[in-house]
């Protein structure tokens, strides 16, 4: 009954229009009697490598491996490229707007900034003169002065038209280009050095409370609440009296209670994989405590935990920052991210740059890593494997 | 066929993924008449849920509906709205999923789940919602409505569950229900007691339902109609009787003579699909089936077998049934076992 | 229930003398005293250091100090406000301190919980990007950098706050309203961390099945949300309630600096640097305390929100 007339297809019939049916068509093709069930059609890939291979195919993450290469590199390099030493003063030329050559050309960083005048006094300012912005009356007491905003050419005011301050220069006259690269270098070095301890610390921490669980997880869980408790500014504060504020005893300040988050992100991914079926099927077949933890359960903390080393670094930054505003930042002249900003802060009004530079950096390098952390985190989900 | 309550027309679903696009469900076509009970079989990954998930209007951010119509009592569900899909869901359709536990907000009270949505639009007043949820609780079978009310789901165990689950699907009185696997997740003693229900409440209501499993044996017991999907397209649709006892795809084939019953002998084979499904991302080229079929022709590489008609109500896309096609016998094993049951009567439409 | 409420109480106090042993022979470990200043005679010093029993043995002292606590008196601070009563002291400027705190938390839940929302339902849309530049802006630009900005511009151009902390004594709208730029100051970073937090959560939430049941049972999108996902969020949230509390603490060392509040950053800032032993502990005791006692009611309030957690039983889940 197979091959009657009306067995005719009910739909998708313009697919076939074109298609003319040959004998070949309807020959079987040639199979073994019993079909292979594994035929792996690629060489098998490791979970390392194929993470590695789906991160790289993640435009985001590609973009924020560039940024943060750029970010370093400049970190390295940025520092030579200026013609200023990092702690050279010049205490004449303070306060500079950025100044960028080729660029000032285009009406951007070319070294102008705007001053308040009288206007009864404008001519004083003839030699530097640019443009008017406004014009405005200020009553001072009984009498009514005509006041202007007016646009001069901050270098050549201060007799420096032929210096270049690509990023402004600093209260004291200092190239904020070089500043802040070597600043970036610095922070950029502590912050890792400290996320590094705080992870390691953490990630012991965390797997053995978790793995051991009962009473050892209890008192390695009561540790963790006293350190929480510990108010962190005094600590720190102490910490940095009783060292000194050099790199090292920032880092130490910083990783005191710093760990803790790492340790309890730790803890609760363990938590929530010990329990699971192919940890007790590994188990059972005698896997040891070591293999259990290192194979079995820490791969699926990766993700997390690359999501937290993100979030670290920029943070680190900023409580540094914190510091140096409360005059407790990284010994002078040694220049650092947080230091730049407190000192910005400083003369924030008149010269935002000095902020805003620093600020970019902060900005882009936390961007980078969240970026990085959530094209990681897909890559190392094992249940977006083969995709 | 004006009775159709839903028809679905060359419905295509994709899925963007950092890797491309994944073709999870093609070309799919069916309808479902009021009353009747529609089961949709095939393994993981096949496409089954993604259609149910396209009908509900609940796809994933990342999906979307590349070709098709999705017709409900004269609107066409792909475009539609989502404030008036809301109407809809809910009042007139309906579905219950395949994981009761995480189904069910596990930090808000049973009753309060079940009525949520009629107090929200304004249906019932909150006044009479207690009453209406313990009307339902009884109607699923759960005993102690009223202490059961004020308890939270990990209070109830997973059978239980599915029936709160049930409960909040009929508390808009729906006429369409889409089950996606209900009993899969559920003890086997359970599951049984969960399709009974499903069944009683089919007929006192006189639902439709689209029914999804992978496993064959449900299918008898509760579905008048079936449809086998393979790698996102129907490959085999009609009467349960039909695809039971005259199945025409190899891939069905391999799916009944997989499923042993009381009668299988132990020294008698089971059989197993050889191979893996294929890769949605890059489909093949002509019939996705042909790499694990015994049968395969030369032409399944080349061309994508068109649905051929077997009667007015069965329908199968393979090239053997092309005239010009060489004959073919599905496997000894289960030809014999086919006519055993069917002197027995086993597979009949459950109705 | 009692009984777990005791217990932890109890160790909540052995947390408080861990940490304050601990702070003690740091600060003692620290050169210097507070009466080592070349301006002071040697002799009046060995008789001040006598008068505050800093000649004797530091486990001595550290009795003398845990005398202090029992008692409730603080003593006197020696440096930073001389002979004034550290009790006098703290209830002057503690309220203060944790009045600001409060009021930003009271800001950063329901402006967190808006903005991470509005970007998890507009997912990689326009709002989902103004929310995520916000929240780069909010966290990689100082709390002090945006309070300068606030209190150049909208303070003093634009005219519509204060430029400092009213120096009224009652808490009348004149300080209330001063107090509304130092809020936002601290609020910035609690803002930014509740709403990455909750986009990623809402995210994996709007994808699960209870929220696609209670999209099938007709319930629309932000019925759902609200209804089912938001409530469920707030359980992770409210852990982490505690620590943006102690971390508004710190930062409100720097707020009160530039907004002049006569709260508690100074008066720690100085103890600190003057060696001024009496304040330094009364205030890291102060501190610990106040974080532990956000602890405690934190994770009791955890049973009223989450039904699964029983005090003092653990997590209990009844299986079929």
């Amino acid at each position: 009954m197979r091959h009657e007339a009306n067995s005719i297809p009910v739909d998708n019939v313009e697919l076939l229009k074109n298609y003319t049916f040959t004998e070949d068509d309807f020959q079987f093709q040639e199979k073994g009697e019993v079909l292979s069930d594994t035929v792996p059609e690629d060489p098998p890939v490791g979970f390392f490598k194929d993470a590695m291979i789906r991160f790289s195919k993640n435009k985001a993450s590609m973009v924020s491996i560039f940024m943060l290469l750029f970010i370093i590199i400049m970190a390295i390099f940025g520092p030579m490229m200026g013609d200023f030493h990092f702690r050279e003063q010049n205490v004449q030329w303070d306060r500079l707007p950025p100044r960028i050559p080729i660029l000032e050309n285009f009406g951007i960083f070319d070294g102008t900034s705007v001053v308040t005048v009288q206007v009864a006094n404008m001519p004083n300012w003839e030699s530097v003169y640019i443009e008017t912005v406004r014009t405005f009356y200020q009553t001072a007491g009984a009498r009514t002065v005509p006041m202007a905003e007016i646009r001069i050419d901050a270098y050549a005011n201060v007799g420096a038209e032929d210096v270049y301050f690509w990023f402004g220069s600093d209260m004291l006259g200092r190239d904020l280009w070089t500043r802040l690269w070597r600043g970036a270098r610095v922070s950029l070095t502590m912050a890792a050095i400290a996320v590094l301890i705080n992870l390691t610390i953490g990630v012991v921490f965390g797997a053995v409370a978790a793995y051991y669980g009962k009473k050892t997880d209890m008192i390695m869980l009561y540790i963790m609440e006293v350190f929480n408790a510990v108010p962190t500014l005094i600590m720190v504060i102490i910490i940095a009296t009783r060292l000194g504020t050099t790199m090292w005893s920032l880092i130490i300040a910083l990783t005191f209670s710093g760990w803790i988050g790492m340790a309890q992100m730790m803890r609760a991914q363990f938590y929530r994989y010990k329990g699971q079926e192919y940890v007790m099927a590994a188990r059972v077949m005698g896997a040891s405590d070591k293999r259990l933890i290192f194979r079995y359960i820490l791969p699926n903390a990766i993700g997390p935990t690359i999501t937290q080393v993100a979030v670290a670094i920029p943070t680190f930054m900023m409580t540094e920052a914190f510091l140096s505003y409360l005059g407790l930042g990284i010994q002078a002249p040694e220049p650092s991210v947080g230091v730049l900003l407190s000192q910005g802060q400083e003369m924030l009004l008149t010269n935002p740059h000095a902020v805003f530079f620093p600020a970019l950096v902060i900005s882009i390098l936390m961007l980078s890593f969240q970026m990085m952390s959530n094209g990681l985190r897909d890559a190392f989900d094992p249940t977006l494997r083969g995709h | 066929m004006s009775d159709n309550i839903l028809q679905v027309k060359n419905l295509s679903v994709e899925f963007k993924t950092f890797t491309g696009t994944v073709k999870a469900v093609r070309d799919v076509s069916f309808d479902l008449a009021r009353g009747e009970t529609l089961a949709i079989v095939g393994e993981s990954g096949s496409g089954k849920s993604v259609t149910s998930k396209a009908i509900m209007g609940i796809l994933q951010q990342n999906a979307t509906i590349s070709q098709g119509q999705i017709s409900y009592s004269d609107m066409d569900l792909t475009k539609i709205k989502q404030k008036q899909f809301s109407e809809i869901r809910g009042s007139r359709m309906a579905m219950v999923f395949q994981d009761p536990l995480s189904a069910l907000n596990p930090v808000m009270k049973i009753g309060k789940q079940i009525t949520e949505s009629l107090v929200l639009s304004g249906k019932i007043s909150r006044k009479d919602a207690p009453a209406k949820a313990m009307e339902l609780m009884k109607a699923v079978a759960i005993p102690e409505p009223e202490k059961r009310y004020n308890q939270y789901p990990f209070q109830f165990s997973g059978g239980m569950r599915q029936r709160i689950v049930i409960a909040c699907a009929l508390a808009g009185d729906p006429e369409l229900l889409i089950c996606d696997e209900p009993t899969t997740a559920l003890d086997v003693s359970v599951q049984s007691q969960i399709l009974e229900l499903i069944r009683d409440l089919q007929k006192e209501r006189n639902l439709s339902v689209i029914f999804i499993t992978h496993d064959m044996g449900v299918v008898a017991g509760i579905a008048n109609r079936m449809a086998v999907m393979y790698a996102g397209k129907i490959v085999e649709i009609g009467n349960v009787d039909e695809v039971f006892y005259n199945p025409q795809h190899p891939y069905t084939w391999n799916l009944l003579a997989a499923m042993p019953d009381m009668e299988t002998e132990q020294d008698e084979k089971l059989l197993s699909i050889p191979g893996t499904p294929p890769n949605m991302l890059h489909p093949p080229v002509g019939d996705a089936f042909a790499a694990r079929n015994k049968f395969a022709l030369n032409i399944d590489n080349r061309v994508e077998p068109p649905m051929f008609k077997i009667s007015d109500t069965h329908y199968a896309a393979t090239w053997l049934l092309h005239p010009d096609a060489p004959k073919v016998e599905m496997p000894d094993v289960l030809k014999k076992r086919l006519e055993r049951q069917k002197a027995k009567g086993a597979y009949g439409n459950g109705k | 229930m009692l009984k777990y409420v005791l217990q932890r109480v109890l160790f909540m106090f052995i947390a408080l003398f861990l940490v304050s042993l601990f702070t003690f022979f740091l600060i003692n470990s620290v050169p210097g005293g507070p009466f080592e200043n070349p301006a002071i005679r040697p002799e009046v010093r060995l008789a001040m250091e006598r008068r505050f029993h800093l000649d004797q043995p530091l486990i001595v002292q550290f009795g003398h100090f845990l005398r202090s606590i029992v008692t409730f008196d603080f003593g006197i601070s020696l440096i930073v406000q001389p002979s004034r009563d550290i009790t006098d002291i703290l209830t002057e400027r503690f309220p203060i301190t944790i009045v600001l705190n409060l009021l930003s938390n009271f800001i950063i839940v329901p402006l967190g919980f808006f903005l991470g929302s509005l970007a998890a339902l507009k997912r990689n849309r326009i709002p989902d990007h103004a929310v995520s530049a916000l929240v780069v802006v909010f966290i990689s630009v100082p709390s002090f950098v945006l309070a300068s900005l606030m209190q150049y511009f909208l303070a003093f151009r634009l005219g519509l706050f204060p430029m400092i902390f009213s120096t009224s004594q009652n808490w009348d709208w004149d300080r209330l309203h001063s107090m509304i730029l130092p809020i936002l100051a601290l609020s910035f970073g609690g803002i930014a961390f509740i709403t990455r937090f909750l986009r990623g959560e809402l995210i994996e939430t709007l994808n699960s099945d209870y929220m696609l049941l209670a999209k099938t049972k007709g319930l629309r999108t932000h019925q759902a949300v609200f209804r089912h996902a938001l409530r469920n969020s707030l359980i992770p949230i409210m852990g982490m309630l505690v620590g943006i509390f102690v971390t508004i603490l710190s930062g409100s060392v720097v707020v009160e600096e530039i907004f002049a509040i006569p709260g508690m950053g100074r008066i720690m800032i100085n103890a600190l640097l003057s060696h001024d032993y009496p304040l330094i502990m009364a205030t890291t005791v102060m501190y610990t305390f106040i974080a532990l006692v956000a602890r405690l009611l934190i994770d009791l309030s955890y049973s009223i929100v989450d039904p699964r957690i029983v005090i003092g039983g653990g997590r209990s889940a009844a299986r079929s």
